[in-house]
């Protein structure tokens, strides 16, 4: 399955569940840019994943996981890929949020996402389950 | 320590206490100890030793067996368990299958290494001279790696060591297993003792060496490292010393990489399991001196104290290396460092206590989109304790926020714990200042909380419009963002941001700026105007000439990079008796951005027979929502064949302005807007 294909069941996937509480397909510019940024870094971080360098962690972010799989001079580049990736998921999260005029619903937009990134995972890649990770 | 041998019926026949001493003289005790169980022959007849437990600090053995069948000349020797210089081994075996042994004499030739049921990749060559305590082991690991040692007359044990495989070691060493090393060693050691006083001597060169640990967080590849260490007995403990030349390679230290080049000098004393190093020092590039203290446990394999003094480090060389993965690893390559930093810490069970940083005519610097922001050059202590209140004392020279200059301004900062507090800071801004009081900010797990108040004092607005790249505006701009809060992905500023232009007002609140450092940045405000002189709005973004006064009102605008994403917008003419006219050139701009069929046919006409027209009011309502702009005129204008008003006709010659499209792109409009601001370049009226 393509990327784009990938991230959108996913989205799906999340409006879906989350349509009980809110609105998790629901756009703005800054929802817009954000996905845009996650789907354009998707592309360096598919190898990563599927390498099983870096994984879905449990509380929604990226995690590296096993660094040796990606050549020394890069491990520096991957660790800012992560922590960007992973400033947008939170940024993503709080703006999906606000845009349902209900920034205290961050904490569960977070788990929801992390859930279903999670259980959307393809197989091969690591997924944190119960504090460990797990290859799917 | 307790030692006991016992013959081949078991029964014990040697029983005594040793000095305390290292693993060499363990060795010679085995020796005695065979030479004591020994018949008084010149070669021995079969033998069984057992030796239950032997133990010191840095060594203890248990079961120790030996087994010895003249006749068929093999002897064995095993150890059910191991512990030497903080290493375990057990179910150790060792084959000998031609093995002598006499008074005069020991040997053992093509020995067999096996530890935990697994045979070692080293065969063992083993002549001892016991009578004239001399003797030879060559250890080679079947890749063309060899250790020989000599022991010699004087005591002393030297060893040769040549391309001994780490990788070999590593299956007899658990330490260098769990740290996948690999590589070779080149060197020399010695061990001599002086009447109680004993000497090691090491040096030698790995090459080709690496290491990785199990998740590739800390690894090193290609390494070529010179290792010389001296250490001696002293009081119960070793002092020692030691140079490490790292040449060649690289490694990655969970954030850090690092490349070939430093070399460290250092010196200490090791005292059972505690390691301290008194001093070292580290030839670093772009430091001129980088010194170092631990206190380390080496049972816990954990460092108990630390302190590190830096002193002259240039920030552009340090900065992007040391100072980017961990300020911002997300950005770390938008991150510039200028100027030099002196700085010492002290660690504590690994967590920071004490923090001083001495930074001198230093800059930093994050580009972004629409120019980012940069403070320097900048110097000052900052002085940080973990449960003491501090104060930290810059001075900044200048900076920059977007296109904006930033003068040169002191800044006094009271640190606790995780929490910053700054009572005034004045930061001159073109003729004017931003002004922060009682700015409280606290780091936390999600990022940085506070709040505090934030004035603007008054900027001339000609100096913002250049600064900004706009056309030249009079008049000035100031705030008072009394309301300023701080929280991961949110800035507030509540109060407003006013700016008296064009004989008007304009004002700025509930001031939002929501992910202020991501792609998804964007800042939202109401802004209401009153009583804008269109006249000088219109002469100073050239397009054309309008008399007259307006009311604005932009609810709900949302600015992502400067540029509106959403908004309700509403221009009226202002209340009063004023001159209201419009020109030729503004009626067909307006005409121009409300696309084909703006105009009337018959307005057009008379369009091109009058320079100005009178009018009566003028209207125009844009609410932009997903990219598309409603539009809409004058209240009560719209006509029946689904026009709208923009300006209602008065007086003479008058004619009105109808508006046909209703929804219009935004991009489309502002391309529009953009095409009639170009082709209408007149000189600025003030």
């Amino acid at each position: 399955m393509n990327i784009k294909r990938w991230i959108a069941v996913l989205l799906l996937a999340f409006s879906s569940a989350l349509a009980a509480q809110g609105n998790l397909e629901i756009d703005s510019p800054a929802i817009a840019a954000l996905k845009g940024a996650m789907q354009q870094r998707h592309a360096r971080l598919a190898p990563l994943y599927a390498a099983g360098a870096v994984g879905q962690a449990a509380d929604g972010t990226i995690a590296l996981r096993d660094a040796s799989s990606v050549p020394l001079a890069q491990r520096g580049q991957v660790n800012s890929l992560i922590a960007a990736e992973n400033a947008d998921r939170l940024a993503l999260y709080r703006e999906i949020a606000r845009a349902n005029d209900h920034p205290e619903w961050e904490a569960d937009v977070r788990r929801t996402f992390a859930q279903r990134w999670i259980d959307r995972a393809q197989p091969g890649w690591w997924v944190q389950r119960g504090g460990s990770w797990v290859r799917k | 320590m307790l030692v006991a041998a016992r013959d081949p019926a078991g029964r014990a026949f040697a029983r005594g206490r040793r000095p305390r001493g290292g693993s060499v003289r363990c060795f010679h005790f085995l020796v005695l100890l065979l030479l004591i169980a020994s018949p008084p022959a010149s070669a021995f007849g079969p033998m069984r030793l057992s030796v239950e437990r032997v133990s010191h600090p840095a060594l203890e053995v248990r079961d120790l067996r030996f087994e010895y069948e003249p006749d068929e000349g093999r002897a064995r020797l095993e150890i059910a368990a191991l512990r030497l210089a903080g290493q375990r081994w057990s179910r150790l075996r060792l084959d000998c299958p031609q093995a002598r042994m006499s008074l005069q004499a020991l040997e053992c030739r093509g020995g067999r290494l096996r530890a935990d049921g697994r045979p070692l990749p080293f065969r063992l060559e083993l002549t001892l001279d016991t009578a004239g305590r001399r003797g030879q082991l060559v250890i080679a690991d079947g890749a063309g790696g060899r250790v020989v040692a000599r022991l010699a007359t004087d005591g002393s044990l030297r060893a040769k060591l040549s391309r001994l495989s780490l990788q070999s070691l590593a299956s007899w060493l658990p330490a260098l297993a769990d740290w996948q090393a690999e590589g070779h060693f080149d060197g020399e050691a010695e061990w001599l003792d002086r009447g109680g006083a004993e000497r090691i001597r090491v040096r030698g060169t790995l090459t080709g060496g690496g290491f990785s640990s199990a998740d590739g967080l800390r690894a090193g590849e290609a390494l070529g490292v010179e290792l010389e260490l001296d250490a001696h007995t002293r009081s119960g403990g070793w002092d020692w010393s030691a140079s490490l030349g790292w040449h060649e390679g690289a490694s990655f230290w969970d954030p850090f990489y690092l490349e070939a080049g430093p070399v460290l000098e250092a010196s200490g004393r090791l005292r059972g399991d505690r390691l301290e190093v008194r001093q070292a020092n580290v030839t670093l590039d772009g430091v001129e001196r980088l010194a170092a203290s631990a206190s380390v446990d080496l049972a816990r394999a954990h460092v108990d104290e630390a302190a590190l003094s830096l002193a002259g480090a240039d920030l552009a060389r340090v900065g992007p290396r040391f100072l980017a993965p961990l300020l911002s690893p997300a950005r770390a390559d938008q991150l510039r460092f200028a100027g030099s930093v002196s700085a010492g810490l002290r660690l504590v069970d690994g967590t920071l206590v004490e923090l001083d940083a001495v930074f001198v005519e230093a800059g930093f610097s994050l580009a972004a989109p629409g120019g980012g922001v940069a403070f320097g050059p900048l110097s000052g202590h900052l002085p940080w304790r973990a449960g003491e209140a501090t104060r930290a004392r810059l001075q900044i020279e200048g900076g920059r926020w977007g296109k904006l200059a930033l003068g040169a301004f002191d800044l006094e900062v009271a640190l606790a714990g995780t929490g910053a507090h700054v009572e005034r800071a004045r930061v001159p801004l073109l003729d004017g200042a931003v002004v922060l009081e009682g700015l409280a900010l606290r780091r936390e797990e999600a990022g940085w909380s506070g709040s505090g108040s934030a004035f603007v004092e008054p900027l001339s607005m000609p100096l913002v419009s250049e600064a900004l790249g706009l056309p030249a505006m009079t008049g000035t701009l100031s705030a008072s963002l009394p309301g300023l809060r701080l929280r991961p992905g949110e800035i507030v500023l509540d109060g407003a941001l006013v700016v008296s232009v064009f004989d008007g007002y304009l004002r700025a609140s509930g001031l939002r700026v929501r992910e202020p450092f991501g792609v998804g940045a964007y800042l939202s405000a109401d802004v209401v105007a009153r009583h804008l002189d269109l006249a000088q709005l219109t002469d100073t973004f050239s397009f054309g000439s309008i008399s007259g006064f307006i009311d604005a009102d932009v609810l709900g605008l949302e600015l992502a990079h400067w540029r509106p994403q959403a908004f309700d917008a509403r221009i009226v003419s202002s209340e009063g008796r004023y001159r209201k006219r419009i020109s030729q050139r503004a009626v067909q701009n307006i005409s121009a951005l409300g696309g084909a069929g703006a105009m009337a046919a018959l307005q057009r006409s008379l369009l091109g027979l009058f320079e100005t027209f009178g009018y009566r009011e003028l209207g125009l309502r844009c609410v932009l929502r997903g990219a598309v702009c409603e539009m809409s005129g004058i209240e009560d204008g719209d006509l029946a064949d689904g026009g709208f008003r923009i300006i209602r006709g008065g007086g003479v010659p008058a004619l009105d302005v109808i508006g046909y499209n209703r929804r219009v792109d935004w991009k489309e409009l502002v391309d529009r807007l953009q095409r009639v601001l170009a082709e209408n370049v007149s000189p600025v009226v003030r």
